[in-house]
């Protein structure tokens, strides 16, 4: 699990992954594009570090991310959906997190900037969700 | 009070990731409307995918329009970004202060 730099009261960021390396790699580039100043952090691997998900891993993340703005979670695959519902279904206080159906790449990116720029959990997971309708070509 | 703005600047840079991150970072924190247009296509300021997918590369010519309350301020931020954070090396940390530092002295409309 990587964390990138905080700022106090911003929309937190978990990146979930089958791959530790995809998700740490997804957040490091992400904190670049955003200048550095979201939480971003990587839940990718299981806790024996293969491919696969871990809901400690993900409830870790969420516990970091949180800055009093809430937390946008991004899975990449399948399982990793239900994961994230798993532990957010111990995590009580639902209503902070959001999990976003977004694309993996892009969805990191535009979530990150929208909170680096001050939007409030609704605005992020709206930016993440919205990635998959922005054409690269 | 509403007003609208736009100014036009030829970059001195592609304008990739970073540069288009600081952009939208920027375009974020301003209540008005902003958009970016490159290339006859016009993308959302504050959507950071979105001025990506401009492809706007070095020499072109940029517009930045803005209407709302603080469309000027938001106009004065953008382009002051684009100058610098298009530069090689030009992503400072002042660039990342979304063009506040960089917006005094600047008249853009």
């Amino acid at each position: 699990m990587t964390a990138q730099p905080m700022s106090t009261g911003t929309v937190g960021i978990v990146l979930v992954s089958h791959s530790a390396e995809l998700a740490a790699g997804a957040a490091h580039l992400a904190a670049q594009v955003c200048g550095g100043t979201v939480t971003i952090v990587s839940a990718g691997g299981t806790d024996d570090g293969d491919l696969g998900t871990s809901a400690a891993k993900v409830a870790r993340g969420i516990a970091e991310a949180e800055h009093g703005a809430g937390v946008v979670v991004l899975p990449d695959l399948g399982s990793a959906v239900l994961t994230v519902r798993a532990v957010l279904e111990d995590y009580g206080e639902a209503g902070s997190v959001m999990l976003a159906d977004a694309p993996f790449v892009e969805g990191a990116v535009a979530a990150t900037v929208t909170a680096a720029a001050g939007g409030d959990l609704k605005a992020v997971a709206a930016a993440a969700e919205e990635a998959r309708h922005v054409r690269k070509l | 009070m509403s007003a609208s703005c736009e100014r036009a600047i030829v970059l001195a840079g592609d304008l990739h990731a970073r540069p288009a991150g600081a952009l939208a970072v920027a375009a974020g924190r301003f209540a008005s409307a902003v958009s970016v247009t490159a290339g006859g296509h016009t993308a959302d300021a504050k959507s950071v995918l979105g001025v990506m997918g401009l492809g706007a590369t070095s020499g072109q010519n940029v517009t930045v329009a803005a209407a709302g309350p603080d469309a000027r301020e938001a106009v004065a931020a953008l382009i002051a970004i684009l100058s610098e954070a298009t530069k090689v090396g030009g992503l400072t940390d002042a660039v990342w202060v979304y063009g506040k530092r960089l917006v005094a002295g600047w008249v853009a409309c």
